[in-house]
């Protein structure tokens, strides 16, 4: 008896852990890379796999901290929770490193991110191919300690050439992939640093990917797509591609639109031929289930036009009006991401919640626990153990 | 009649109080002839007077090619469908497309056409008149350098455009000539400014008044602000030249002219933009209402185009609807299905400036060109070009050229725009060599080549003194952080918006995502701007070309889009 998880992003992890703390056995079906993996963003991914941060109120000590990020365009921000800094930037000179590679010129960047940001010269290629080197295999080559320790060496040199005393040191996004490096470094530079947050597919998503193999070792991951979810006698029955599984909770954290657990399939498509042979609406959850969809609190209409809705009223790019349909549509479950007894939304699929890291760790983190509770509600599950914090991962059945 | 101009006219919108104050202290610029309108008339026309001497000024309220000019199919054609009703419009239009390859070498590019033609008793008989029709264009050929008509069978359209579906009896092929109509503008205002003339983007004409009579100078006082800055601008000319397309009786009514005497019918376009080139040739289709529409490659991408609709909106603000899409996609996916699972990455839309008709089709509008004399209106020395198409905007030059030159002026130097090639049209150089030279990659430099002939080498030349601009800004088109700064510098770009229209950065697949910040910061550290003004011209640039894609998204690309504007929350700092 257990809790299936769909999706294994931020949101979906939080909720394997979580569950899996409070003694349930848990299964998590992983589709594929989704938001978390592509992300952009600095989090850190020691964070969620570290003794202290196990707790999900550590985790949102470490996001919620007042830091301040820059981006590899130079922009200057606070973190706004969906992705600590590695870099508080928020105070004192910075220099920025100078490094030969595309998209990254130091001048600009501290240019365009203030006055207290220097350029400085330092070596920080070894080898010609770093040029060119993606983002996140530039990264990875910090994961050798001897190279990070010739990295600070050439940091403290030319920081010296410079004859700066800086506050903290910003780097392209370069700082390592199996751990992030940036504490690391800092220790061996003696200056914090820290590295400017960059395109998707860069370091932090990779990072985050690792840091969840970790997390979840004593997890179930089954890599599939979760197709569908009905009731089952006195549980849920999960179909995934060409199995099934049963489970007392589940919880769907399959991600939005980015994620892949929400479709947007307009009629389009169907131009050329005759009209499409049925009216639908423009939006699907690929998780087929009693899973209704809505947006700003109301269930999906169908569109008055065989050729469905017309997107420019339903998306409207950034946001700004608050009111973009396309950006808030999703499950429509309570406040506790509860569809249906022991049925869970949680993440970038529920409807009209923030798109932000910590409003998905945090929902992701509390269904978990819930649901954990379920099993041991469950009748006739004598072998469910009460939910007790900071107790082992159940391990692997 | 209107006794005009002797008095302040009224402004569309009320003037701020401020401006009455500067009023008297304002110094005026003097100049022979000042031109209000930077699309292919205006800098056509300007380029003209001032290779004849004239000192000429251009006010554009936006940018250069921000109109119709810049949101055309891209095309210079020879007018084939005038061919029956006035073969003499053919003639010249093929001639001046022949001039305008001598002037431009750089920028025109072969677009032969496929038109298949559907079999059954309607079609073959359609394909005897069409052959017939063609054979008569033939002739024509010669003046624009291009191949005469084919006519093919099916089989010959099946390995032609193995894309092609449906029962076919055959097509034609003719010859067309593609170009990018806002690097046409942009050469135009360049060679102008070069022969002494001033050019003023983003400056709107606030309005247009007599001079006193007896003061120095010219007979009327144009004047005009600065949108970004604020800053008012005033000139006095002799002669005034009302370029402005679709806005023209919005600027007349800036002159105390009556509107109605250069009314247009504004007519709406819009193209989708397609990520790849998906044929070899262009394809004609027809919509579901019998019009004719087409799928062209243009450049790195594939064009589908164009509706032609009355229009009643804002003219600074036209964008293509979702339901245009729809009809563009249907019309085409009958004879190539695959457009419908292409992949849209934006729309363009402009809306042309048609001589004005009552109770006539769209379609059925003249695509003719008329000056308009003022002089009737009380008002000597100001005239309004309307109508008019891209291809056709060098002969509609010399003609107004001919005419203020000769009339106000007196000066009978004849019009070189014919023979004098245009800014980095002397000649082409080799792209692959300069590739090799540079340690660029082809793709880079035949881009570049592309966009500015000859002028790609002081692009090139600027990298050699400092090699890191030869930096990627724009991966999709490829555009060098070099050129950015060349057309920052050289070519009247002000904001992220206009490199795009000189570069297409940030027009290729990724809309800017991968781009626009950067450039934006590149901008601004140009222009000696705050980085914040850099971001927000990033980001209101970003935006709109969302706004543009989103009428045009597919299933995949509403995932893509999604993680889009997550990535802009983050790196541009949108709160969500």
């Amino acid at each position: 008896m257990s809790v299936v998880v769909v999706g294994a992003g931020i949101a979906g992890t939080a909720a394997a852990l979580a569950a899996s703390r409070a003694g349930a056995r848990v299964t998590v079906v992983d589709g594929g890379a989704g938001a978390s993996v592509l992300w952009t963003g600095g989090i850190d991914g020691e964070a969620l796999v570290s003794d202290e941060a196990q707790s999900v109120a550590a985790v949102l000590d470490v996001l919620l901290g007042d830091c301040t990020l820059v981006t590899s365009t130079g922009l200057r921000r606070p973190a706004r929770g969906r992705d600590a800094a590695l870099l508080d930037a928020a105070m004192g000179p910075v220099g920025v490193v100078r490094c030969d590679r595309p998209g990254w010129d130091a001048d600009l960047v501290a240019r365009a991110a203030g006055d207290a940001f220097v350029a400085i010269d330092c070596t920080v290629l070894r080898h010609t191919d770093e040029r060119v080197l993606p983002d996140a295999d530039f990264a990875a080559r910090h994961d050798d300690e001897a190279r990070l320790v010739w990295l600070a060496e050439r940091l403290r040199e030319g920081l010296a050439r410079a004859g700066l005393r800086v506050h903290a040191l910003l780097l392209p996004p370069s700082l390592g992939i199996e751990r992030a490096r940036a504490d690391a470094l800092s220790k061996l530079v003696g200056v914090p640093c820290g590295e400017a947050t960059a395109m998707p597919g860069g370091p932090p998503g990779l990072r985050f990917e690792r840091a969840r193999q970790r997390a979840l070792s004593g997890v179930t991951v089954l890599r599939a797509r979760a197709t569908g979810v009905e009731r089952a006698v006195g549980r849920w029955r999960l179909h995934v591609e060409d199995q099934d599984l049963d489970a007392d909770a589940v919880v769907v954290a399959a991600g939005g639109l980015v994620g892949g657990g929400l479709e947007y399939q307009p009629s389009e498509a169907m131009l050329a031929a005759a009209l499409p042979p049925t009216a639908r609406h423009a939006f699907r959850c690929t998780v087929d289930g009693p899973l209704p969809l809505g947006a700003h609190g109301r269930p999906l209409a169908l569109p008055g036009s065989l050729f469905g809705v017309a997107p420019e009223s339903l998306a409207w790019p950034l946001g700004r009006d608050g009111n973009a349909t396309m950006d808030r549509v999703g499950i429509l479950c309570d406040e506790h991401g509860r569809v249906a007894p022991g049925l869970y939304a949680v993440g970038e699929i529920v409807a009209d919640a923030p798109r932000t890291w910590l409003a998905a760790l945090d929902s992701g983190a509390r269904a978990g626990a819930d649901a954990a509770r379920d099993v041991v509600r469950a009748p006739g599950v004598p072998g469910a153990r009460p939910a007790s914090a900071g107790e082992a991962p159940a391990s692997r059945p | 009649m209107v006794p005009v101009l002797e008095e302040p006219a009224p402004s569309l919108r009320p003037a701020p109080a401020v401006m009455s104050v500067a009023e008297g202290s304002l110094p005026a610029d003097e100049y022979d002839v000042a031109v209000v309108g930077g699309g292919v008339n205006g800098t056509g026309v300007a380029r003209d007077l001032a290779l004849r001497g004239l000192r000429v000024v251009l006010f554009e309220r936006h940018d250069l090619a921000f109109g119709a000019s810049g949101n055309s199919s891209g095309m210079i054609h020879g007018g084939v469908r005038y061919l029956s009703r006035s073969p003499h419009v053919t003639e010249s239009s093929c001639r001046d497309s022949g001039y305008i390859q001598h002037i431009a070498p750089h920028l025109l590019f072969r677009m032969p056409f496929l038109m298949p033609i559907k079999s059954g008793l309607k079609g073959r008989i359609a394909i005897e008149l069409i052959d017939a029709y063609f054979r008569a264009y033939d002739d024509y050929q010669p003046l624009k350098h291009g191949q005469p008509h084919c006519r093919l069978d099916a089989s010959d359209l099946a390995r032609l455009e193995p894309g092609l579906t449906g029962s076919l009896v055959g097509g034609i092929t003719f010859d067309e000539w593609g170009i990018d109509g806002a690097r046409l503008c942009t050469l135009n205002a360049l060679d102008a400014i070069e022969h002494g003339a001033r050019v003023h983007t983003h400056t709107t004409i606030e309005k247009v008044t007599k001079a006193p009579e007896g003061s120095e100078g010219g007979r009327y006082v144009v004047d005009g602000r600065d949108l970004i800055t604020q800053q008012r601008v005033r000139a006095r000319a002799h002669v005034v030249v009302n370029a402005t397309g679709a806005w023209s009786p919005i600027t007349a009514g800036l002159g105390g002219l009556p509107q109605a005497r250069v009314r247009v019918r504004p007519g709406k376009g819009i193209h989708v933009v397609l990520d790849r080139r998906l044929t070899n040739y262009g394809i004609l289709s027809e919509a579901i209402d019998g019009r004719q529409i087409f799928l062209e490659p243009w450049q790195n991408v594939s064009i589908l185009g164009t509706t032609d609709d009355d229009y009643y909106g804002d003219l600074d603000d036209v964008r293509a609807t979702s339901e245009e899409v729809r009809y563009l996609v249907q019309g085409v996916a009958r004879v190539f299905p695959s457009v419908r699972t292409a992949r849209a990455i934006g729309t363009y839309a402009g809306v042309r400036p048609t001589l004005y008709a009552y109770g006539r089709n769209e379609d059925a509008l003249s695509r003719e060109h008329e000056v308009v004399d003022h002089a009737g209106d009380g008002a000597p020395g100001v005239y309004s070009m309307i109508g008019g198409k891209l291809a056709s905007y060098r002969i509609f030059s010399q003609e107004l050229s001919d005419l203020v030159a000769t009339r106000e002026f007196d000066v009978s130097t004849p019009c070189a725009t014919h023979t004098r090639p245009l800014p980095g049209g002397e000649h082409v150089p080799d792209a692959l060599s300069l590739a090799e030279e540079h340690e660029m990659t082809p793709v880079a430099s035949r881009r570049l080549v592309y966009r500015h002939g000859a002028r790609a080498l002081r692009v090139l030349e600027r990298a050699e003194r400092r090699p890191a601009e030869l930096d990627v800004v724009c991966p999709c088109e490829p555009v060098t952080e070099a050129e950015v700064r060349h057309v920052v510098q050289h070519e009247l770009a002000r904001t992220v918006d206009d490199v795009a229209r000189r570069t297409r950065l940030g027009y290729g697949a990724c809309g800017g995502m991968r781009c626009a910040a950067r450039c934006g910061q590149i901008v601004a550290q140009e222009r000696g701007l705050p980085p914040a003004e850099g971001f927000a011209m990033a980001r209101a640039f970003v935006e709109r070309q969302a706004s543009t894609r989103i009428v045009a998204m597919g299933p995949e690309q509403a995932r893509q889009e999604a993680l889009t504007m997550a990535h802009l929350r983050a790196s541009l700092g949108v709160e969500s």
